[in-house]
C-alpha cells in the first residue's frame, strides 16, 4: 500500500563520463485510489573507475521549509516570552 | 444492443488497475529525468519533481419503481404488466491530476559534471510573503493584548 523505493534512471555516456541519475519515490497504492511522489536525490558520476556522488538538492523546498520553520519558532519564541512577562507581572 | 447497469460498472471496475498503474507510472525514473539535450561540447539532463494522484469511484443502488408506474404483476394484462417492479441507478466517476517542477539541471561539459539548481522565486516569494503577513498578524495580536494588559 506505501512504497518508498529508489531507482537508479537510464546512464548517460559523454565521452569517457557516465552519468546515472537516481531518484526515489513514494507511493501510495489503494483499490480504488493512488498518488505518487517522485523525486531527483543525487547523480552518480562514473569516470576512470572512479565513481563521485552527486546529492541534488531542492533548493526551492528547503527554503520554503527554512521560512516555515523560522516562523514556527519565532512562534514559539514569542509566546515563551509573553508566558516569562506574565509570571513576572503574577509575582 | 443495452447494458445494463451494475455490467457497465463491472467492466469499469475491471479496468481501474490499468488506470491506475498509468497513473503510478510517474514513480519511474524516467518520468523525473528528461532524455539527455546536448548542445555543442555540452550535454544537460533536466532533473523534476513529480507527483501525481488519482482516485475513482461508483455505486449503483435499486428500490421499488415510485407508485403508479410499477404494478408488476401482469394481472391486468396491459402494457404496464411489462414495466419493471424496480428502479435503480447509480454512477461511475474518476479525477486525477499531475505536477512537475524542475529542481535541478545536470550539465556534462568539458569541466566535467555540475548540478545547477533551479530556484523557484515564485514559489519562495509567495512562502515569504505569506510568512511575513503571519508575522505581522501574530505581532499586532500580541500588541493588543498589551494594551489591553496595560489598561486593565
Amino acid at each position: 500500500m506505501l512504497r518508498l523505493t529508489t531507482t537508479a534512471g537510464q546512464p548517460t555516456t559523454v565521452g569517457d563520463v557516465t552519468v546515472t541519475p537516481e531518484a526515489r519515490a513514494f507511493v501510495v497504492r489503494l483499490p480504488f485510489a493512488g498518488f505518487v511522489w517522485n523525486w531527483p536525490t543525487a547523480v552518480h558520476v562514473q569516470r576512470a573507475g572512479e565513481v563521485q556522488h552527486l546529492r541534488i538538492v531542492d533548493v526551492s523546498r528547503v527554503a520554503q521549509l527554512g521560512l516555515l520553520a523560522a516562523t514556527l519558532l519565532l512562534v514559539l519564541l514569542g509566546r515563551g516570552v509573553d508566558a516569562r512577562r506574565k509570571e513576572k507581572r503574577d509575582d | 444492443m443495452t447494458e445494463t447497469l451494475p455490467t457497465f460498472v463491472e467492466r469499469n471496475t475491471a479496468q481501474l488497475p490499468q488506470l491506475l498503474d498509468k497513473i503510478l507510472a510517474a514513480a519511474r525514473p524516467g518520468a523525473v529525468f528528461s532524455e539527455p539535450v546536448r548542445s555543442g561540447d555540452y550535454t544537460v539532463i533536466t532533473a523534476s519533481e513529480v507527483t501525481a494522484g488519482g482516485g475513482f469511484g461508483s455505486g449503483f443502488g435499486s428500490g421499488p419503481a415510485p407508485a403508479g408506474r410499477a404494478t408488476g404483476t401482469g394481472e391486468s394484462g396491459s402494457a404496464s404488466a411489462t414495466q419493471p417492479s424496480e428502479a435503480g441507478g447509480g454512477g461511475f466517476g474518476g479525477g486525477g491530476g499531475s505536477h512537475g517542477r524542475p529542481v535541478a539541471v545536470i550539465v556534462i561539459g568539458p569541466d566535467g559534471v555540475r548540478v545547477r539548481p533551479v530556484v523557484d522565486v515564485t514559489k519562495i516569494g509567495l512562502a515569504a510573503v505569506t510568512t511575513w503577513l503571519a508575522m505581522i498578524a501574530i505581532f499586532r495580536r500580541r500588541m493588543r493584548r498589551r494594551r489591553a494588559a496595560r489598561t486593565a
